[in-house]
């Protein structure tokens, strides 16, 4: 990657909350353009690593650089080029929404007015409403305009979309992908809800136990794995089927439904063939795939 | 350029865009000199990541069937006869792969699967002749 297009720099960052090691020698090149999902286990890392990017915790050991600058020492010139919604939706609650809105808006230079006006309207909120009477889920709508409305560089969402209903989620993958449109943005998002992110993410990190366990794009990842169906079309099937990566497998005499990773179409296609089967090569989803990776 | 994309078929989404673009390449949808649509106008509409479409038209590019013209953008290429061929018989074998195994497996003589053949065909050619 070239060193204009990494927004994101860590080495062998590691932390530790008394005796839990959160994170262990974490390394990770985060580049511009992409949107990229941040999945993984409660308790796997994920909030502690983006809060590590954004200067509000300080490594134990290693490096983490943002924007080019060591992330514990980040500025306002570097810190107003990143929007950040964060799991708990602290706001203040004593302000109206629009209070709420004027007061953060006041920090930008570059605070979108037309951008902000669109977002109340296409996600119907109540602007005259206490902060602290608000539902979670227009918390998170509120919290998600406050961190995009000066169209932030790097958007940091940590379960941004776990309280929104179906109908705001899907808004809401609409938008990141409108927001993504300007080539100089990127964007890190955490989810539990992994059939929302697969539709809109081309990266996925996966962790487990304050590692890393996979960081990949996410095409690639996907075509590594595959659930495949062979059907024979004359008599029973060998015993013996000789393909490999088979990490899951179910069969009778005539039909075999197997989960395999790294086995290229064309590889299969000619084994299915070999074997006088038909078959059906579909993809894992990303559940799936997680389970697989994380499980 | 009229694409459509299934989120469901899970089918990678750049998979999707170059397997019908080829297509409409071969089936003069798109012609030698059409320019393609950017890739963050199409990816825009289709509502997908603009990675994903940049993916598509690289690999397209490889296999020559787009080419860039600096500062301007991306063209469909003049492909030559023997890539034409080649990318033909790839998307004719996989239609008739899924014909004959259907046919294998109900039973189908030969003679039964290439005269079921010769009838669809024909239904077919006909409409197209009456077209053009």
């Amino acid at each position: 990657m070239r060193q204009e297009n990494v927004i994101v720099e860590i080495r062998g960052l590691s932390k530790r909350f008394g005796r839990t090691a959160a994170l262990d020698r974490v390394d990770l090149t985060i580049g511009r353009g992409s949107i990229i999902g941040l999945l993984g286990a409660n308790g796997a890392g994920k909030s502690t690593l983006l809060r590590h990017i954004i200067g509000l915790y300080l490594a134990d050991s290693g490096t983490c650089t943002t924007f080019g600058v060591d992330a514990g020492k980040l500025g306002p010139a570097e810190l107003g080029r990143i929007g950040y919604v964060h799991q708990e939706g602290e706001l203040l609650d004593w302000m109206t929404v629009e209070q709420l809105i004027r007061y953060v808006a006041a920090y930008y230079d570059n605070w979108n007015g037309d951008l902000e006006a669109r977002y109340v309207e296409d996600f119907a909120i109540e602007r005259k409403k206490r902060v602290g009477t608000l539902s979670p889920g227009q918390r998170q709508k509120v919290a998600i305009l406050l961190a995009i409305g000066f169209e932030p560089e790097l958007l940091i969402l940590d379960e941004p979309a776990s309280a929104l209903d179906p109908i705001a989620r899907a808004r809401f993958l609409d938008l990141l992908l409108q927001f993504i449109q300007d080539e100089r943005r990127t964007i890190i998002i955490s989810s539990h809800i992994l059939g929302d992110v697969e539709k809109v993410i081309d990266h996925a990190i996966i962790m487990r136990d304050g590692r890393i366990a996979c960081d990949s794009g996410f095409d690639a990842l996907r075509e590594r794995f595959a659930r495949v169906t062979l059907t024979s079309l004359n008599g029973p099937m060998p015993q013996e089927l000789g393909i490999e990566g088979v990490i899951a497998c179910q069969r009778d005499d005539t039909r075999a439904v197997l989960t395999v990773r790294d086995c290229t179409r064309e590889a299969l296609a000619a084994r299915a063939k070999a074997l006088h089967c038909d078959i059906e090569i579909k993809a894992l989803s990303l559940e799936e795939i997680y389970a697989a990776i994380a499980g | 350029m009229l694409l459509e994309i299934d989120h469901h078929s899970g089918v990678p989404i750049y998979r999707q865009v170059m397997r019908q673009i080829r297509q409409q390449i071969m089936t003069d949808g798109l012609r030698c000199g059409d320019q393609v649509e950017p890739v963050r106008e199409l990816a825009a509409r289709l509502r997908v990541n603009p990675m994903t479409i940049s993916k598509a038209y690289g690999f397209l590019e490889a296999e020559g069937l787009l080419e860039r013209r600096r500062g301007v953008g991306l063209f469909v290429a003049d492909v030559e006869g023997g890539k034409q061929e080649e990318i033909r018989t790839e998307l004719l074998a996989q239609a008739m792969d899924r014909a004959a195994v259907t046919a294998v497996q109900l039973g189908l003589s030969e003679e039964e699967a290439v005269e079921f053949l010769r009838k669809h065909y024909s239904e077919y050619s006909l409409k197209g002749a009456r077209q053009r």
